[in-house]
């Protein structure tokens, strides 16, 4: 009964999501569409790095290898056949990255990732200069931003069903696993490479076609756009802001920040980037369990029963003690700074690597 | 009876230092084997090389006759040779019931996740464990960490279970318990490999003892015999007890 209410509630969710398009402005339908565009993209990452661990960079060499893809292909052939190359390609690439990278672990990844982005924009751009003769390919479809949006919505419901089969599944077990002690996956009699390449896969085949239905959207598309590292570094950090415990904590994530940076970027255009860096390190020092820690601490909190064996006055005598002691800083500003860091580093989650 | 883990010749070296030279051992069904020794005289890097964590220099391991030397970690825990580990390796921030299913699941006899959540429940159960299957490591007592591995290893329906010092750091109370853990193990025909310094199971618990010392075998038979052995008590203490 539980179960079947919430998929209705979903259901319906889904029906108001798929009618944004006929309510709002044309300027809200970008905006949703730049939402939906990072939900995806951030739920397929947390697939992969949520359960492994490893950070990866490579958002945007799978974004745009599919958005890149379908604008060298878009005067070739019918718009859907250039997605299918794309998913193909995206499947090919993760396929012989994963082999590759998957055995080298925590910093060499992270690096790798992002340099398998800069190298596919560098190869481009030589290519398109030196071999095409070309800078940049404009995307001219009958693919408006409703088909666009519509089409992002159905790629989201699709990740999060994924998402969501797989931790009822034997490979999400094993990744779970794997994520938090490697030595015992392997003596549980689990296949480690081949379970992380599986999730790095389908993680990279969601980013791919995200990129492909993105590239009609920007209409005019240069590699630089494409591969733009600053894709991989916002997924990251919503990823974190949102907490990858459960699957929809990315979504706690995604969109604030993206209101954010909506914000941003119109107010203050050159500052953007700093901004963005200053609520990583925020997000990374103070929450490091995401808003999902959060939610889930608050609603502890709340459902533990209120004991007050003194009575109502009990507290408020304490509140009084402690507001009526004065502030003692024996060692200083500096001290009480160095205090609350050794708090917050005991409160990172332990086992990583 | 017939042999069911043969190991014959293995060697491994790290460096300079080989740290398991050229042994053979062979245990049967239903036999507890000791494997006793010094401090760094390699036992635990035997049990590293016949459950495939480390890959051995030379020498051969078979399980029922069939050589499974080449095979990696997890494919040998599918020819249900299994582990614990000295410090306990679990998931530390997952539920100990999660543990146990990936053992279920990815074992000699692999089971869907359905059927995998009871079976593992299952096991705890024989454990005395059911009531913390929800627990995180962290959570649980350290007898409690040990029957939980223990239940992960079993999960995997093993024929060969190598025990790494897991009855050592207990109270004498749990040390009986432990002690007729193994023993039932042994009563399913379980073949038991025993790495222990607690010498009052080894004596309980083993029909053969095998000792070794800076990587090789220095005897081996029945425990009275062999820890009165005068190579084993100047391996142990040094010369001049020996006498």
């Amino acid at each position: 009964m539980r179960v079947s209410l919430a998929i209705i509630a979903l259901a319906l969710l889904v029906a108001a999501l798929a009618a944004v398009p006929w309510l709002v402005s044309d300027y809200g339908l970008g905006f949703m569409i730049n939402l939906m565009c990072y939900l995806v993209l951030t739920v397929a990452w947390a697939l992969f790095s949520g359960t492994t661990r490893y950070v990866s960079l490579a958002t945007a060499a799978f974004f745009g290898l599919g958005a890149y893809t379908v604008a060298m292909l878009i005067k070739e052939m019918p718009i859907y056949a250039t997605f299918g190359v794309a998913l193909v390609l995206g499947t090919l690439m993760a396929l012989l990255v994963g082999l590759v990278t998957l055995r080298i672990s925590g910093m060499f990844f992270v690096i790798f990732g992002f340099g398998l982005s800069e190298l596919m924009r560098e190869l481009l751009v030589w290519w398109e200069i030196n071999k095409t003769h070309t800078m940049g390919r404009y995307v001219f479809v009958p693919f408006n931003t409703t088909m666009i949006y519509e089409h992002l919505l159905g790629l989201a419901v699709l990740v999060f069903l994924v998402g969501w089969l797989l931790r009822r599944s034997r490979l999400g077990v094993a990744l779970l696993v794997i994520g938090d002690d490697e030595t015992m996956a392997r003596q549980a009699g689990i296949n480690v490479p081949v379970a992380k390449l599986v999730i790095f896969v389908i993680s990279s085949v969601f980013m791919t076609a995200v990129g492909a239905v993105m590239a009609p959207r920007f209409g005019y598309l240069t590699p630089n756009f494409a591969f733009n590292p600053l894709i991989s570094f916002q997924v990251v950090i919503m990823a974190l802001l949102g907490g990858m415990q459960r699957l929809w904590g990315p979504v706690l994530g995604v969109v604030p920040l993206v209101l954010l940076s909506e914000f941003l970027q119109v107010r203050f255009p050159f500052w953007f980037s700093v901004f963005l860096g200053l609520v990583f390190m925020i997000i990374v020092y103070f929450l490091p369990r995401g808003i999902t820690g959060l939610v889930e601490d608050g609603w502890g909190v709340l459902r533990r029963p209120i004991s007050l064996p003194r009575g109502v006055t009990g507290p408020l005598i304490d509140v009084w003690g402690s507001l009526s002691r004065p502030i003692s800083l024996p060692r200083g500003i500096a001290g009480f700074i160095e205090d609350a860091w050794a708090r917050l580093v005991r409160r990172q989650p332990t086992g990583g690597r | 009876m017939a042999a069911l883990l043969e190991v014959e010749g293995l060697t491994k070296a790290f460096g300079g230092l080989v740290a398991v030279n050229d042994m053979s051992l062979s245990v049967s069904p239903g036999e507890v084997l000791g494997l006793i020794g010094p401090n760094g005289s390699g036992k635990t890097t035997l049990l590293n090389l016949i459950a495939g964590t480390i890959r051995s220099d030379a020498g051969t391991i078979r399980i029922g006759g069939e050589d499974v030397t080449r095979l990696p970690n997890h494919l040998r825990v599918r020819k249900r040779i299994n582990r614990t580990f000295q410090l306990v390796r679990m998931p530390p921030n997952l539920p100990a019931i999660v543990g146990v299913m990936a053992g279920v699941m990815y074992g000699a006899e692999p089971k869907r996740y359905k059927d995998a959540e009871y079976e593992a429940a299952g096991i705890l159960g024989e454990l005395n464990l059911l009531l913390k299957a929800g627990y995180r490591l962290d959570q649980l007592t350290y007898i409690e960490q040990k029957r939980v591995e223990l239940a992960r290893a079993l999960a995997t329906k093993p024929r060969v279970l190598l025990l790494d010092e897991w009855l050592s750091g207990l109270s004498p109370g749990e040390l009986d318990g432990g002690m007729s853990v193994v023993w039932s193990l042994a009563a399913q025909g379980i073949a038991v490999i025993l790495v222990e310094h607690v010498m009052t199971a080894v004596r309980a618990l083993c029909s053969r003892v095998v000792v070794m010392n800076a990587g090789v075998k220095i005897a081996e038979g029945p425990p009275g015999e062999v820890l009165r052995d005068a190579e084993v008590i100047r391996a142990y203490l040094g010369d001049d007890d020996a006498a």
